[in-house]
């Protein structure tokens, strides 16, 4: 069941939620929708699933025009951020509940109900824990409940809001791969929102980044994080060092260095911005060409195969962090206050947004 | 240590005023009800209570009771349930005037639907004509009743389900829920013992009312007397015991209600308790 959204709208007084967002979730694909707090990623996914009305736009299910029906029969599963599990009933009661309130022509008996419940509960390893209160369970055990309470109505697509949030690292971490492998098991269209850009591309077929009620890009996570569409993208998937310059005929001029920028052929004169991602430098003792930018060690953090260097920029005092590889940093034997070199590997530039003609890809 | 030993002395001190001022207010009142009604024996208080007019006060008493709850029952949920899971215009307006009745004096509040159905009232020419008494008859008592307990079960369910917020519906409506089946299953079993905290205080005051009930009712014995307007009568005619053994009856009323409302409070602290209580112990997912 494939979900179409376009150009969707959605205001709250003055401020603009959605700004003619279009979105494409092919049937069976496991979507994160990935932005910073505020960007409309939970807006959205309450107007696919009609709990929230749309200003404009329209929402089609299967190519079946969905936008004016209610939410009671759009057929959806919603998992809510704190799960919003009914507190007084069982788990049993809980997943069950979506059986028990169908029309009495449609409703499965009781031991129909009980064998869906009963499955489910082994779906998501809670076989033994169906006569507990959700107030008698862990974070990570409520989210399994609330995702089998979503799975009993057979859902045609199913909207997780920020399914890990509440939850602590380790069993986030934990959970995310479950839920990727129950996504391949029950292969229902899903939808997820989340701000966390590592379980975004961990999890998901499909990424659509988010910013300010728009859609910045979307595509594979390999995409979207090797080809940024936008400098927000860029900035938000990794960490990123930034240095402001002048583009002129095909270069990056930042201070006293010159970067190339390939792309930018026909430029004259122009602010830019330069994105460097912190592995995608390499640091020498000595200057290695007009392309190296000078620096002084200020922190070394060497624990694990990466080591994680703060260094400021001998010019203008501005920090760069740059992740080398344990073995480089052996070698070169860096210390704190040391002089050094760093020589970007892949760089990509993108106009100031003052400037005319922003973003023209590498 | 020496911060809390220096502050016995005001803690005693606070507990011993608290405690004299509560017999002084209260506890001596009571035993004092209690005494005076049984003055004249048991015999005596036997008749006051049984005499007719007593009898019918107390039938009256609790029509009155038994109509006015429910309606406000009805009210109350319906604008808590309106007021804490909507967003609309005029919402801090409606707040207000759910309170008004706290506000305004009892008397006024009577004085009002007199000014409305009274005689001389707006609606006192065509009701004459109907040939509907709605001021010195049930119908004025039941409605100053009703006016006056209104924001009891509005005022104690509105805080409770702003708090619980409106995801548990939502989560009902998106399995399929139709609004009756999302209020009965999951909206209703979340506020029963906040709701019946507010109905037992609603009725405590359905039956006590006074003020209000004393302006509409034209005192009418046997008619239009509710208990606390006959213990009142009783009283002016010099029927001390009589009016105390009636006002003990009163008293009792009170005094279960009371016993009702604790134990409501008991059960509403539990159900408190089993929500929040193993929340502090997450377990170890086996993924």
């Amino acid at each position: 069941m494939s979900i179409e959204v376009r150009n969707l709208r959605k205001a709250f007084g003055n401020f603009v939620a959605l700004d003619n967002v279009s979105l494409d979730v092919p049937g069976g694909e496991l979507v994160a929708l990935l932005g910073p707090s505020g960007s409309g990623k939970t807006t959205l996914l309450r107007i696919i699933a009609g709990l929230e009305p749309a200003d404009q736009g329209v929402i089609r299910f299967h190519g079946e025009d969905a936008t004016d029906q209610p939410v009671r029969e759009r057929q959806v599963g919603f998992v809510f951020q704190h799960y919003a599990l009914f507190r007084h009933m069982s788990v049993f009661e809980n997943i069950a509940f979506g059986l028990r309130v169908r029309p009495r022509a449609v409703r499965p008996s009781n031991e129909e109900i009980k064998d869906t419940v009963m499955g489910l509960l082994r779906l998501v390893q809670l076989e033994a824990l169906g006569q507990r209160r959700p107030s008698e369970l862990s974070g990570g055990q409520r989210q399994r409940v609330a995702l089998a309470r979503a799975l009993a109505v057979k859902p045609k697509v199913l909207l997780l809001d920020e399914p890990f949030g509440a939850l602590d690292a380790k069993v986030r971490k934990e959970l995310r791969r479950w839920l990727r492998r129950l996504h391949e098991e029950v292969h229902v269209t899903s939808v997820f929102v989340t701000h966390d850009q590592e379980e975004a591309l961990e999890v998901s077929d499909r990424v659509v980044i988010m910013n300010e009620g728009r859609v910045e890009q979307s595509g594979t996570p390999e995409e979207v994080y090797e080809h940024p569409a936008t400098p927000f993208v860029y900035g938000f998937l990794g960490d990123v060092n930034l240095f402001h310059g002048r583009i002129d005929r095909g270069r990056v001029k930042v201070g006293a260095s010159e970067l190339e920028a390939p792309e930018w052929a026909e430029a004259r004169d122009q602010a830019g911005v330069a994105y460097v991602r912190t592995y995608d430098v390499e640091l020498t003792p000595s200057s290695s060409g007009i392309s190296s930018i000078e620096a002084v060690v200020r922190h070394v953090r060497a624990f694990g195969p990466v080591v994680r260097l703060e260094l400021d920029r001998t010019e203008d005092g501005s920090s760069i962090e740059a992740h080398i590889a344990r073995a480089q940093y052996d070698r070169l034997g860096l210390t704190k206050g040391q002089r050094v070199f760093v020589s970007p590997t892949s760089v990509r530039v993108f106009a100031r947004p003052s400037d005319p003609g922003s973003a023209r890809s590498a | 240590m020496a911060a809390t030993a220096e502050r016995k002395v005001v803690r005693w001190t606070l507990i011993g005023i608290a405690l004299v001022f509560l017999a002084l207010v209260l506890l001596l009142p009571l035993a004092l009800v209690f005494s005076q009604a049984f003055a004249k024996g048991l015999p005596a208080y036997w008749e006051a209570i049984k005499e007719p007019d007593a009898l019918s006060a107390a039938k009256l008493t609790l029509l009155v009771a038994s109509i006015a709850v429910p309606a406000n029952l009805v009210f109350g949920v319906a604008a808590a349930w309106c007021i804490s899971k909507f967003e609309f215009w005029g919402k801090n307006v409606l707040i207000t005037l759910i309170d008004l009745p706290f506000a305004v004096s009892p008397v006024i509040s009577g004085m009002i639907f007199v000014l409305l159905f009274g005689a001389q009232g707006w609606f006192g020419g065509w009701l004459f004509e109907q040939d509907f008494k709605i001021i010195f008859a049930v119908p004025g008592i039941v409605l100053a009743t009703t006016f006056v307990t209104a924001p009891f079960v509005a005022r104690e369910l509105i805080p409770l389900m702003q708090e619980q917020g409106s995801e548990e519906e939502e989560a009902a409506i998106v399995l399929g829920a139709s609004g009756w089946q999302t209020f009965l299953r999951v909206t209703l079993p979340n506020i029963k013992w906040g709701l019946l905290y507010g109905l037992i205080l609603c009725n405590a005051r359905a039956m006590g009312e006074f003020g209000a009930v004393s302006v509409v009712s034209g005192h009418i014995r046997g008619e239009t007397n509710t208990l606390p307007l006959h213990v009142e009568i009783l009283y002016n005619e010099y029927a001390f015991a009589a009016s105390f053994a009636v006002a003990s009856v009163l008293t009792l009323l009170a005094l279960v209600t009371l016993a009702l409302k604790t134990l409501v409070e008991w059960q509403q602290r539990r159900a408190v308790a089993e929500r929040v209580g193993p929340d502090s112990t997450p377990e170890r997912i086996a993924a």
